[in-house]
Parts: structure tokens; C-alpha cells; sequence
């Protein structure tokens, strides 16, 4: 059952006309952190790669038209984590969540300060408008709805777990504000122990009841991640009427990909097989 | 009814015994504020906010006025707020000139759709509802400002400074009203010497505080980074949903803390049956609690002194 990869693109609407393509983003996703995976690589590397592809794919606007991203990575052996909050222009927010990870003694850098990181991380700053797709602009313009957040969980064939998750957060959210993505047990969380979960969805709901670690404990009382996910989905919309979705798995490569939102793109790659699906129910099924 | 309960902590650390006294003080004066709001039928989330901004207000605590700086030499504030009868949360992060940021968190959560506000987001926000701000300097007093030179000299990492003695006293409230409502409140300065934009465990939900009226509510302090990887004051709640009591949800959630990621720390929590626990794997933590009329109040482990509350 192992290696293991799945990848969300988000729970928010997709217009027809939209859904071929994040399908495809998706499937490419997947593919790339099951290469990895593959050729021995981490389960670390695997969501890492997953969800940086997908952020090439393009962000959000804050409410001044401008890029705040947020990103978390965890390391299910260790409980390591990195995340950054509110970071302006750089290409790949989840590279920089792991250098935190990585280089630094703390799990979380905000705003300028994680900008100051990047810099002397060499990161390379890039022009706001190439990270803003026409697509993001038009729909800023137009205050539709939210999108923007990616995620990958994955397990390695040596059982080791991780998570990642990046999001460019709400169209025409606040300047500075944080949803679920950067924050411990709300947008992502990885234990070697139980599992790993990414969700998506609507941020403040997310946080309010702590999703990723939620469906984690409900794992550790013996639910598969199916259960678990749709029992901590349903108490999310019962208790602060929040939707999302969620991509899981556990240290066997059990696995699932959860929404109580109307859709959400989703891959995942086991076995040489890729699954994906948009709607729910939908479940196809491909060679690698 | 049921009967008010309000615990309240001044940072685990190893509080060097110059310090001792005035964070005992510290703390009485915070938990008997937060009484008079309870004993006057007040709600929970205002007994812990009223606590808090005490205890910022105190410049012995890293919190407000008396937070440390980072290696900038500047302040930069976290803070977190939550009810547990809605699960409403407002928090505040990497926040500066800002006396009370945990009145800052509140106004997050009654005067917007977010939960949480970072940096010159948060900042702009606090202006626009006609928060005042402080000056750069007012927050910082001259023992810290001694301090920060002298740690400046050494390139010393986060857990060698935490194990050391220097200051790192967040603070915290949680709060059972008289109506079953619990809330929970934290706010802190951080490290010493840590990186711009650091933010730890204080104001990330489920990390520094959480409340649900159906649980309880918890207020974290100690290694912020080992508490956010365990997810303290989630994991003492999810051990209680497990039917531990609140001291023993406490107490194996930081020793799992302890083994799994080497973290030392404290928690102070609070049942909706009004079950309520001091726990810490530090040497030592300022805390006070009032219930009954009486107040409870301790600073080295396994201490606990009485005094009666006039009415």
C-alpha cells in the first residue's frame, strides 16, 4: 500500500469551464510527489514538490489587490513543523515554510520578517504580478468567492508521514489576515503515529474546531480516515456552519479524499494507479 | 447556576527568585480583577480579557508593557481570545505599539469575519476601530532593554534561552462563568531575541488557548514551538473529552510534550463542572485561582497558598 500520495486543489467553487483544468492540476500533482516517492524520496520531498507545482498554478488577492500567502509543512517523525503567514512575493511559499522548518529554531515567521528569511535564505523576490493569473485578477474584480489552497499528504515506503498545505487565502480578505493554512492542527498536521490530513475550505471554520488534528483524533479512537474525516466535516458545519474538505491518510496508506463542500479537485496516487475526482461520488480511476 | 472559576498563570519558566514575588503579586491582582467581573454575574470571556490586560499591564510579565524584544531590538506582541459557547476566536500576531493586544484579539473576533490578524494588517485594523497606539518604547522597560544587549552578544538558539533563565512569562486566563460558559485568553512578548515575524504558540488556536463550553478551556505557556507541535491545549481538551479529569489531561498531555519533543511548559484549565488544574513541567509557574470566595495562589510545584476574597 506504500508509497502514497494525495493532493487537494481546493474546495471552493470551480465554474465549468474551469474544471478540466484544476482536474489536470490536480492529476499532475500527484504525479509528481509519486515520483518522488518512487525513487525512495521522502514523504516530506513528495508533498512538498505535489504542492509547489500546484502553486505555480496561481494566487489570491487581498483586498488592495496584493499576494499574502500563507504555507505549513510537518514532519510526521519528529512533529517538526515551518510555516509562514502573510508573505508577499515569492513564487513557492511551501519552499519557504520548510527552510523554517529547516533552518531556523522556530515553527513560524509572519509578514516582513518572513520576507526578511526569504531574503536571507536567498530566495529570489518576484514581481507581484507574476504570481497574480488573470484568472485571480478577474475574479477579484468581479468579489467572487474564495479558492486559492492546495495540499498534499503522502507516506514514504519507510512509513514516514508528512503534510504541506499553501494558500493565497480569500479573495478580498483583509491585509493581514490568517486563516487555517500556517496554523498547527488547523490547516494541516503529520504524525508518524496516526496520520497526516490537509484540508481546504472556509479558513475560520477550519480553526475554530482545529479540523486537521480533529479527524487525527478521531483516528486515534480506532476510525478510518474516511469516518473520521466525514464525523469531523459534519461536526464543523453543525457547530460553526463551516464547509471544506480534507485529503488524509494513515501510516498503512489507508487513504481518503472528503468534501462537504459542493466539489473539490483531489488526486491520489497509489499502486501505480491514480484516482482522482471533482464531484462528489466521483471517483475515476487511471494508470500512472 | 453554577459556580464561577477563574485560573490564571504568569508564564513557566524558571523564574529566577528577584522575579519570584512580584510574579506572585502579579498574578493575585490579575485573578482578583477577573473575580469581581464573575462575582458580578459577568461572562467568562470578559473576566479572562479583564485578567489579561492586567497581567500586560504589569510590566514583571512578557506581555504588553514588559515584553521582550526580538533581534531587532523591537517588541512584537501575540496574543489569542476564545469563547467556547460559539467557539468565536480573535487573535493578533507579531503586533506592535499596542498596549493590549488581547483587547486588540477580542475586536478580531466581535469586529470582523477573521479569525486572526498579523503584522501591519493588524496594526491597520486597530486604527481603523480607534485602537490607541503606544510608542515603540513605552512597552520596553530598562531591565529588558539591559537584557536583549546582553544576550546580543551571544548567538544562542531558541531552546537555550528557554532553558535558561532569561524572561519568557506569557500569560493566560480561563474563566467559568456562573452561566456554564468557559472562554480562554493568552497573550504574550515571545523570546528574547528571537527573529522578526517569529510568532509562537500564543495566538494559534488550539496551540495557546482554546475553549469549548462542551470541554473546557486551557491557556498554554512554556516552549512555544514544541507546544504548537503537539498541539497543547487541543490534545488536554481531547484527553478530557476522553473522560480524564482536568489535572490529568493536563499532566499527560505535557509529559507526552516532554518525551515526544523534548518541550517543557505549562497549562492551566478549567471544566464546564468547574474541575480546574495548575500543571507544569518547568521549575516553576506563577498562577492564582479564585472559586468560593477564596483565592488560591502558587508559584514553586505542589504549592498552593489560601486567602479569603472579601466580599
Amino acid at each position: 500500500m506504500l508509497p502514497v500520495v494525495v493532493v487537494h486543489g481546493g474546495a471552493g467553487h470551480i465554474p465549468s469551464h474551469r474544471s478540466e483544468l484544476s482536474i489536470a492540476g490536480v492529476q499532475e500533482a500527484a504525479r509528481k510527489g509519486y515520483a518522488v516517492l518512487k525513487l525512495g524520496g521522502s514523504a516530506m520531498d513528495a508533498v512538498v514538490e505535489s504542492v509547489a507545482m500546484m502553486e505555480s498554478q496561481g494566487s489570491v488577492l487581498n483586498v488592495k489587490g496584493e499576494i499574502e500567502m500563507d504555507a505549513l509543512v510537518m514532519d510526521g517523525r519528529t512533529l517538526a513543523c515551518g510555516a509562514v503567514s502573510a508573505v508577499r512575493r515569492v513564487a513557492n511559499p511551501i519552499y519557504l515554510a520548510k527552510l523554517v522548518m529547516e533552518k531556523t529554531s522556530h515553527v513560524c515567521l509572519t509578514a516582513e520578517g518572513a520576507s526578511q528569511f526569504a531574503r536571507a535564505m536567498g530566495i529570489p523576490e518576484v514581481p507581484e504580478e507574476s504570481l497574480i493569473t488573470d484568472y485571480a485578477r478577474k475574479r477579484w474584480k468581479d468579489n467572487l468567492g474564495k479558492m486559492g489552497t492546495v495540499g498534499a499528504v503522502a507516506v514514504d515506503v519507510q512509513g514516514n508521514i508528512a503534510c504541506a498545505t499553501s494558500t493565497g487565502g480569500m479573495i478580498n480578505k483583509m491585509e493581514g489576515r490568517v486563516g487555517d493554512t500556517p496554523c498547527v492542527g488547523c490547516g494541516g498536521y503529520a504524525d508518524n503515529n496516526i496520520g497526516a490530513v490537509s484540508p481546504t475550505g472556509h479558513g475560520e471554520s477550519i480553526m475554530k474546531v482545529t479540523l486537521a488534528r480533529l479527524i487525527l483524533f478521531h483516528m486515534e479512537q480506532g476510525k478510518s480516515p474516511e469516518e473520521a474525516s466525514d464525523l469531523a466535516l459534519a461536526h464543523m458545519f453543525e457547530r460553526v456552519n463551516g464547509l471544506g474538505g480534507v485529503v488524509v491518510v494513515d501510516p498503512k496508506g489507508t487513504w481518503a479524499a472528503r468534501f462537504s463542500s459542493r466539489q473539490m479537485a483531489w488526486a491520489a496516487a497509489q499502486q501505480d494507479q491514480l484516482h482522482y475526482g471533482l464531484y462528489k461520488g466521483e471517483h475515476f480511476t487511471e494508470p500512472v | 447556576m453554577m459556580k464561577a472559576v477563574l485560573v490564571v498563570h504568569g508564564g513557566a519558566w524558571a523564574i529566577p527568585d528577584t522575579l519570584a514575588q512580584a510574579s506572585v503579586a502579579g498574578v493575585k491582582a490579575a485573578a482578583q480583577a477577573g473575580s469581581v467581573i464573575l462575582k458580578s454575574g459577568g461572562c467568562a470571556l470578559d473576566a479572562v480579557e479583564v485578567a489579561v490586560r492586567v497581567m500586560e499591564d504589569n510590566p514583571v510579565f512578557d506581555a504588553g508593557h514588559g515584553a521582550v524584544l526580538n533581534t531587532n531590538g523591537e517588541v512584537e506582541l501575540d496574543a489569542i481570545i476564545m469563547e467556547g459557547k460559539t467557539l468565536g476566536a480573535g487573535a493578533v500576531s507579531s503586533v506592535k505599539n499596542i498596549a493590549n493586544p488581547v483587547s486588540l484579539a477580542r475586536a478580531v473576533m466581535e469586529k470582523t469575519e477573521h479569525v486572526m490578524l498579523t503584522s501591519k494588517g493588524a496594526n491597520l485594523f486597530a486604527e481603523s476601530i480607534g485602537v490607541s497606539t503606544v510608542s515603540a518604547q513605552a512597552l520596553v522597560t530598562e531591565q529588558e532593554r539591559k537584557e536583549w544587549q546582553n544576550y546580543k552578544k551571544y548567538s544562542v538558539g531558541v531552546k537555550e534561552l528557554f532553558n535558561s533563565q532569561c524572561g519568557h512569562d506569557t500569560v493566560g486566563a480561563v474563566a467559568l462563568d456562573e452561566f456554564g460558559n468557559v472562554a480562554c485568553a493568552t497573550s504574550t512578548g515571545g523570546i528574547r531575541n528571537k527573529m522578526v515575524g517569529r510568532v509562537g504558540d500564543s495566538p494559534f488556536i488550539g496551540s495557546g488557548g482554546y475553549a469549548d463550553n462542551k470541554i473546557g478551556a486551557v491557556s498554554c505557556t512554556g516552549h512555544g514551538e514544541s507546544i504548537l507541535k503537539v498541539t497543547l491545549a487541543r490534545l488536554i481538551l481531547y484527553h478530557m473529552e476522553q473522560g480524564k479529569s482536568a489535572w490529568e489531561a493536563a499532566d499527560c498531555s505535557l509529559h507526552y510534550m516532554a518525551e515526544r519533543v523534548q518541550g517543557g511548559g505549562g497549562a492551566i484549565v478549567v471544566s464546564p463542572t468547574g474541575d480546574w488544574s495548575v500543571t507544569f513541567t518547568t521549575e516553576r509557574m506563577a498562577w492564582a485561582a479564585f472559586k468560593d470566595q477564596r483565592l488560591l495562589y502558587g508559584l514553586n510545584p505542589k504549592e498552593m497558598f489560601e486567602e479569603t476574597l472579601d466580599c
